[in-house]
């Protein structure tokens, strides 16, 4: 992520000196947006959002704390809503800054915000949503005076795993909207000056793409229906970023532990806790070793995994939860070296990288063996005999056990009651 | 029970329903509607009703129509305590409520890992890649241009009965086997897509893999591919559900539920599995020793009794009834279905009407109810000879904490007064 944002504040910095101090803006909510991405995971905002495992944020802003009717706040929450507690900017600010701390005993994860920017940002962009999930008046919205009143939502980027090319784009689009002429008509090499090389080569890249797809005439597949058209070798390896155990498909690159904390804590601890220990309901990640064949075995990297290649390839295209495919390549070996880490695997100026990654085998990697339910001795007595018809067992059946006693059925079950059985197998 | 389940205040209609049911039967002098004691002229005969008499909704009311209102309780619904939250979770298709073999498309159950993805089909791609002779990319329009086929296969969850590997938890063949659902799939035989792009000689596995924010990989042998797999894009007539992979998924007939990848985007050629995450850390059956089983991809034998069951309670007094239920196997068609009414110690051989190869079956057991208690049970036996093993018989060799392929028999026990229980018996 930080790779992402600085570019962009840097640009922001950029367009700031030449229109002078400019206020909580568009840009500003449109960054928030981005940033929110850490957050949609246990929150949503906008129309329609439902209560997930955070309230929705709906006019949140100045609102009164723990007033999400239907969601149930720890205890902690609730009582400072009834003390007065309220999301004032300022009070928001705090909150975002250290949830724990602003509100002890809040049931939210998160470890918090560490810039100031950031929580400007996003406090820019909720101030967007009314209660109803509606675009807030703009008056409202950009209460401390936007230049322009289209709020950041209307031209939301629906796609989740926004590129350095995207960002850099709509970094162009918020400076010829939201900046004025003066920028916008800036020659490129000046932004490419303010804002670092990778968003000029980005966006020149995209361009050149774009062009090839939309000119080049598809040439036939050359197969026996002749259907389709030849992939291209940049196509491909936009998508190919599969890894195998053998180390095939590993990208180069490195990450250290100590890196790996950092980005761990911002952007995974809210869900898999401080130490992989998993928050709620959220995959415990790390410890577990020894317990498989306890009666409730504790399953993690350390524990069970067998292959590092598959945290490496699980978190580069699916984590974080909400904003997959926005780690780099070497953010990704720092998140899986830190992972390490927390199951006591290598030390902690361990760095991993392409060169020593297939030299690592997980405790768990000959805990595995191929499927033989069909030589089960259950499957010879059921098919031997004829099956049996009559009589088959002696006395009248008897209960041993019955459902009601747990009482966990939906639609009957207070979520106070749930059961420890079965509890994260689906996950 | 009834009484403190009151006492919650947050029962909803198809459970206060039931339960009235299960109420009304227990009374039996309630039976109005059984027409032995109707000594009064029933006044739904004997009056005039508003429906009889006055017009109706005319056409286009409904463009894209919807079950009755009188059906809105037939729903999917989910156990939030399962799962951390509703974007990677699953929610089960109401069993009970249903006959025949085909599922509604709109009551086949959900599991997602990263939310419904929307996409625009014009915007989708599929690509072929890795050990092929031409990487090739397709449109939905280019995939419309291969010969297609149309099938009818269940897809079930790994994890289906999953939450009663320890004991009998959840009272409802919706929660306990609603991971499951049978539809006709319109779709291309996959071998043509490999054929189409040249499949090298030492290509011995496929990875498929989603286009949504988990972007869903597993990896499949490529007999298995070549044998009966299909891209489908069509589901009983209509446009494939965006739950259920909108525009393109893949289907992996008796394949447990979790490969069959939706929002099939990509698919790439290989000498070995990729060991992905769906396939290591999940999916992977863990046994007493604390071994696992990987690789456990055909779904076994299995069935389940549906009605009546605990959502569905018998609401008549003895008399004439119907048990009836479903079954099904990975490995083939389904020879046979017993059903037991004493807790297995007697079995009769059930009535099948309609069902195909790795598709649903359904059975009947029509019989005279003596009014006394029930233990329902039923065994299925396939094709291949595999017979449904006991619970009992699964955990003496599995333990308790395998989490898939659960494909024990079911006992639903139903009182006198028609309630009926999810339980375990001696």
């Amino acid at each position: 992520m930080s790779k992402f944002l600085r570019p962009l504040i840097a640009v922001g910095f950029l367009g700031g000196l030449v229109l002078v101090a400019q206020p909580a803006s568009a840009q500003d909510a449109a960054n928030g947006e981005k940033i929110f991405k850490r957050c949609s995971a246990c929150h949503a905002v906008g129309p329609g959002a439902k209560n997930k495992s955070g309230p929705t944020l709906n006019g949140v802003v100045e609102r009164k704390a723990a007033a999400v009717e239907g969601f149930r706040y720890s205890k902690a929450m609730t009582e400072a809503g009834k003390n007065g507690l309220a999301w004032t900017e300022e009070h928001l600010s705090e909150f975002l800054a250290a949830p724990r701390k602003k509100v002890k005993g809040t049931k939210m994860a998160f470890a918090g915000l560490k810039k100031d920017k950031e929580i400007a940002d996003i406090i820019a962009y909720l101030r967007q949503f009314a209660d109803d999930g509606s675009a807030a008046k703009p008056e409202q919205a950009n209460a401390d005076g936007a230049i322009q009143s289209n709020p950041g939502m209307a031209e939301a980027e629906p796609e989740a795993n926004a590129s350095e090319a995207e960002m850099a784009e709509e970094t162009k689009k918020q400076q010829q909207t939201g900046a004025g002429e003066d920028v916008a008509a800036a020659p490129k090499a000046e932004i490419a000056d303010g804002a670092g090389e990778s968003v000029d080569a980005s966006a020149g890249d995209e361009e050149a793409a774009g062009q090839d797809v939309a000119m080049a005439p598809p040439p036939p597949s050359g197969g026996p229906m002749n259907i389709g058209r030849p992939a291209l070798e940049d196509e491909i390896a936009a998508w190919d970023i599969d890894v195998r155990p053998d180390g095939k498909g590993l990208p180069e690159g490195s990450g250290t532990v100590a890196e790996g904390e950092g980005i761990y804590d911002e952007r995974c601890a809210s869900c898999h806790g401080a130490f992989g220990e998993g928050e709620g309901r959220w995959p415990v990640l790390a410890g577990g070793q020894g317990t498989l064949t306890d009666e409730r075995p504790e399953k993690t990297i350390g524990s069970y995994w067998p292959y590092l290649s598959t945290v490496y390839d699980y978190v580069h295209r699916a984590m974080p939860f909400g904003d997959a495919r926005s780690l780099t390549d070497d953010e990704t070996y720092a998140v899986t070296a830190y992972l390490l880490y927390l199951n006591d695997l290598v030390k902690d100026d361990f760095e991993l990288n392409s060169k020593n990654f297939s030299g690592i085998d997980l405790p768990n990697h000959d805990g595995f063996k191929p499927d033989d339910r069909q030589s089960e001795p259950q499957n010879a007595e059921n098919a031997q005999a004829e099956l049996c018809m009559k009589d088959c067992k002696e006395g009248p059946a008897e209960i041993t056990m019955r459902a009601r006693v747990l009482d966990v059925t939906p639609d009957n079950a207070d979520s106070d009651e749930q059961d420890e059985l079965g509890e994260g197998a689906i996950d | 029970m009834v009484e403190s389940a009151k006492a919650r205040g947050r029962i909803p209609n198809a459970r206060r329903q039931f339960l009235k049911a299960g109420l009304t039967a227990a009374g039996g002098t309630l039976a109005v509607a059984s027409g032995v004691k109707a000594a009064q002229p029933d006044p739904k005969i004997t009056e005039i009703q508003d429906w009889n008499r006055y017009l109706g909704d005319g056409v286009d009311a409904s463009p894209y129509g919807s079950p009755s209102q009188f059906e809105a309780d037939i729903v999917r619904r989910n156990v939030p305590w399962l799962t951390a939250d509703a974007t990677s979770s699953v929610n089960f298709t109401p069993l009970y409520a249903l006959d025949g073999t085909i599922t509604p498309s709109g009551l086949c159950f959900e599991r997602h890992h990263g939310g419904v993805a929307v996409i625009n089909p014009a915007d989708h791609r599929l690509m072929i890649h890795g050990l092929v002779d031409r990487p090739l990319v397709f449109t939905m329009d280019d995939l419309k241009r291969f010969p297609r086929e149309n099938r009818v296969y269940f897809l079930e969850c790994a994890a289906n009965s999953g939450m009663e590997w320890r004991g009998a938890q959840l009272n409802g063949c919706q929660f306990t086997h609603g991971m499951i659902h049978n539809v006709e799939y319109t779709g291309i035989p996959l071998r043509f897509i490999l054929e189409e792009a040249g499949v090298k000689a030492d290509a011995k596995w496929l990875l498929a893999e989603g286009a949504d924010a988990a972007a869903m990989t597993r990896s499949i042998p490529i007999e298995k591919v070549m044998d009966d797999c299909l891209i489908a894009f069509k589901m009983n007539g209509e446009a494939l559900r965006p739950e259920q992979g909108y525009p393109v998924r893949l289907v992996v007939p008796g394949w447990e539920g979790n490969m069959w990848i939706k929002w099939l985007r990509r698919l790439e050629l290989g000498d070995k599995p990729w060991a992905q995450r769906e396939e290591t850390s999940k999916y992977t059956d863990l046994l007493a020793n604390g071994v696992a089983r990987r690789h456990t991809w055909v779904m076994d034998v299995k069935s389940v009794v549906t009605n009546p069951s605990p959502q569905a309670p018998l609401t008549h007094s003895k008399g004439r009834t119907v048990a009836t239920g479903l079954a099904w196997s990975g490995h083939g068609r389904i020879a046979k279905v017993d059903v037991s009414i004493d807790g297995g110690r007697n079995w009769s051989e059930a009535r099948l009407e309609g069902g195909t190869s790795k598709g649903v079956y359904r059975f009947y057991h029509d019989f005279d109810w003596d009014g006394a208690e029930l233990f329902l049970q039923s065994r299925a036996i396939d094709e291949a000879g595999n017979v449904q093993p006991t619970k009992d018989q699964l955990r003496a060799e599995r333990g308790e904490n395998s989490i898939y392929h659960n494909n024990g028999i079911q006992t639903w026990h139903v009182r006198q007064d028609g309630v009926t229980e999810n339980v375990e018996v001696s």
